[in-house]
């Protein structure tokens, strides 16, 4: 057992954890927080696995980007501090949640278990490899998955062009819709990915020009 | 040349250069900072820094306690009587002085107890320094409002060739009535002028004009508690 | 066995640099704004024109009672100024100063280095939301939309370099420079810097801590030590940051007597790049918030894409 098994089971343990915790607090902002530490610790499985590159990529953009924005959401909505008891299920739900994460688990385990064979030599992955990987293996499907994101970004434009036909600018900055009560959170919520597809859209020949 | 520069400057951009330039400039430029308490400020002579107060000259009159908007003055007197200078002479009373007090933490330097003294008992002096840790080591009692009257600047000189002073004019000037002139009347006119001026001898045939001969003030206010004056209302008899 | 001791040695002398940087910084804008409004700044602690001021501050700051308001949400409260002030400690050990001197080399580092800056913004959202206080709230739901903009044009931007440089490790990055460089990747630079400036909140960027409008923004609760923290995380921000512009666009070590005297050149860019930030405070006016969007993602965006596609087509057709 070398010192990158332990530092795996720990990050392991913490993410798992903090992934359990996520899920069972009825703090809503503290399920968010959760979550950025399980994140974090998915990271720390990829660095130590030696993946560093993808491991900085997951702290970029899932702490750095995604949890942040799932908290700048909550805020603009209600996330009261303090348990909030509408987050709770009942009984009937949490046993079958527990019977599908049973399931689950031994699925998970039963494909994963027989290919764990004796350690292997972990072989940091360049990141090179990984570009080539990407772009040139891989390339079609991040492509479809790049056009998928693109179509998201457009229906949340319409939507949110829809959902304030009558109402202020869809580029309405965030702050004033900050000021804003309580406020719809549907549309806030489809507000900011507008802000940066309106932002972007024009982005690209502007970018070509420059 | 601003003005004429904006119309043609285009968008933010010759803005935000001349934010920096000007940062910049004043960056090498010396600074505008007083390092008070090494450097001792430069404060005009009438500043109005603490009020002190020449007891000589007080005759407890209370019109400053009075006046003075926050109440801040605090006067205690009681009189005393002078026995008769002469045998069969007439007794006279005079006011005395036991407290004179300014509270600073709340007087709120409005000057106004200084303009209404009848008798120039109240004074600006500049200087400002005393702070204290115990609020009500700010109310300044009579001993420590006069230890700031060394500090009070001389009253300014005159312009020349300007007219005298009021309390002079009212001396040179033909008293009312002046057909019949009594000398008691003028006598006590004379007088004054010399408390206010005692420098200047006014020429007067009256008996306090020997009196009036002494220089300073404190000698006035002297020679008005002493019992020398009273012949000039025995005059006036 | 002299590993551990090697470790313990290097996360010392970051520790050190960390507390002493944003010292230094944080003194030369007490002199150089004092200066730019014509005042003179600190001049009594410590003797000579003030310099201890910052550490008499930080004496007071320790003084001072810690007060976790009654309505707050108490851990979340307390975690947060940590939150905030690790990830630049753990930045600043990923920047070479020379091609040796680098307390945590790492092959990614630049990368490493955006990635780790981006996790201090949940520090301030959690200063805001847990604070239980409507003007935290609102200056966390503002901090979280700027730095969420920004994000996007200073990755852009650095991967510019990146490209260029054929690298992503900072290390690399500045071995690759060439003087060309300062013109070829101008607009980056620019761009770069503008995201940094509005990454650490500072004016004419400091629409999260306005004071005339939301008193202090995120850390209006705070007191004492954890306030210090988050003013330190503030400082640190621009050490991390004026560091980072002066290895990926000026050179880092490269200068005279660069054998020797690198991390001298890499501390003097970054020093240089720090007054820059300071001046910018001084001479310009707070941003509002839809000017500030509007400038992230209608100047900078587009910006950082065009120098992409720039240094991508050099990269390219000189390979
Ligand atoms: S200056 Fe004004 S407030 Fe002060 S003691 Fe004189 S009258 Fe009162
Ligand atoms: S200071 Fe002047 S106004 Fe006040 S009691 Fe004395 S004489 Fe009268």
């Amino acid at each position: 057992m070398t010192a990158l098994d332990v530092a795996f089971a720990a990050a392991g343990v913490v993410a798992s954890a903090s992934g359990l915790l996520a899920v069972t607090t009825r703090h809503v902002v503290h399920a968010a927080l959760w979550l950025v530490v399980c994140l974090g610790s998915v990271a720390g499985c990829y660095l130590v696995l030696g993946a560093e590159f993808v491991a900085l990529v997951q702290l970029l953009v899932y702490v750095g980007a995604v949890v942040v924005l799932v908290l700048f959401a909550l805020m603009l909505t209600r996330a009261p501090i303090g348990p909030n008891p509408d987050i709770s299920t009942s009984p009937l739900h949490r046993v079958l949640a527990a019977f599908l994460a049973a399931g689950v688990t031994t699925l998970v385990a039963a494909a994963l278990l027989p290919l764990a064979g004796p350690a292997r030599r972990r072989a940091g992955t360049a990141t090179g490899d990984l570009a080539s990987a990407l772009f040139g293996t891989w390339v079609w499907p991040f492509e479809i998955l790049s056009v998928l994101l693109l179509l998201a970004l457009v229906a949340a434009l319409a939507v949110s062009r829809m959902a304030d036909r009558q109402g202020p600018d869809a580029a309405q900055t965030l702050a004033e819709s900050a000021g804003d009560p309580v406020g719809k959170p549907l549309a806030e919520m489809a507000g900011r990915p507008t802000a940066q597809s309106a932002g972007e859209l024009p982005a690209q020949p502007a970018g070509e020009r420059a | 040349m601003t003005q004429a520069s904006r119309p043609s400057s285009r968008g933010a951009v010759p803005g935000i250069l001349k934010g920096l330039a000007t940062t910049a400039k004043t960056l090498v430029r010396p600074t505008h900072t007083a390092e008070y308490p090494d450097v001792p400020p430069h404060l005009p002579p009438r500043s109005r820094g603490v009020i002190a107060l020449l007891e000589e000259n007080c005759t407890s009159c209370m019109l400053c306690a009075r006046e003075c908007p926050d109440w801040c003055i605090y006067i205690d007197s009681h009189k005393e009587t002078i026995p008769a200078a002469a045998p069969g002479g007439r007794e006279r009373q005079r006011n005395v002085l036991d407290r004179f007090a300014i509270d600073f933490s709340l007087c709120m330097y409005c000057g106004i107890c200084i303009e209404v003294c009848p008798f120039d008992a109240l004074h600006w002096s500049p200087e400002f320094e005393y702070s204290e840790l115990d609020i009500r080591d700010l109310l300044h009692e009579k001993g420590r409002l006069g230890q700031w009257m060394p500090t009070v600047p001389p009253p300014p000189a005159l312009d020349e060739r300007s007219a005298d002073p009021a309390e002079i004019a009212a001396t040179t000037r033909p008293a009312r009535g002046a057909s019949k002139l009594v000398t008691g009347e003028r006598a006590t006119a004379g007088a004054r002028a010399e408390r206010a001026r005692p420098t200047r001898s006014v020429g007067d045939d009256s008996p306090s004009g020997a009196a009036g001969a002494t220089p300073g003030e404190a000698a006035a206010a002297e020679a008005q508690a002493r019992p020398t004056p009273p012949p000039e209302g025995e005059d006036q008899k | 066995m002299s590993q551990p001791i090697e470790v313990t040695l290097r996360a010392l002398a970051v520790l050190v640099a960390f507390l002493v940087l944003p010292l230094l910084v944080g003194q030369t804008e007490h002199k150089v704004m004092a200066h730019m409004q014509g005042r003179l700044g600190p001049m009594y602690a410590g003797g000579f024109h003030g310099w201890a001021q910052l550490v008499a501050d930080g004496v007071k700051f320790v003084q001072k009672e810690d007060i976790t308001p009654a309505a707050a949400d108490r851990w979340v409260f307390r975690v947060a100024p940590a939150v905030a002030l690790v990830p630049y400690l753990v930045a600043l050990a990923a920047i070479p100063l020379s091609p040796h001197l680098v307390a945590a080399a790492a092959p990614g580092s630049a990368v490493f280095v955006l990635a780790v800056t981006a996790v201090g913004i949940l520090g301030t959202l959690m200063a805001g939301w847990a604070s239980a206080n409507k003007y935290s709230l609102l200056g966390a739901m503002r901090a979280a939309a700027q730095l969420l903009s920004y994000e996007l044009p200073m990755v852009l931007a650095v991967a510019s370099v990146c490209l260029a440089a054929g690298s992503l490790s900072l290390t690399g990055i500045a071995g690759a420079w060439s003087p060309w460089w300062l013109l070829w990747q101008l607009p980056g630079a620019v761009v770069f810097l503008v995201s940094a400036v509005a990454e650490l909140q500072r004016p004419p960027f400091d629409m999260p801590v306005a004071d005339s409008e939301i008193v202090f923004g995120a850390y209006t609760e705070y007191t004492g030590l954890r306030f210090a923290f988050f003013l330190l995380s503030e400082y640190a921000g621009i050490v991390v940051m004026s560091l980072l512009f002066a290895v990926l666009y000026l050179g880092g070590w490269h200068g005279a007597f660069s054998d020797v005297l690198g991390w001298l050149w890499t501390l003097l860019k970054g020093f240089a790049v720090a007054v820059l930030v300071i001046w910018l405070r001084v001479a310009w006016p707070r941003l509002r918030e839809d000017q500030l969007q509007r400038l992230a993602w209608l100047v900078l965006v587009p910006l950082a894409l065009g120098q992409l596609a720039l240094t991508g087509l050099w990269v390219v057709t000189t390979a």
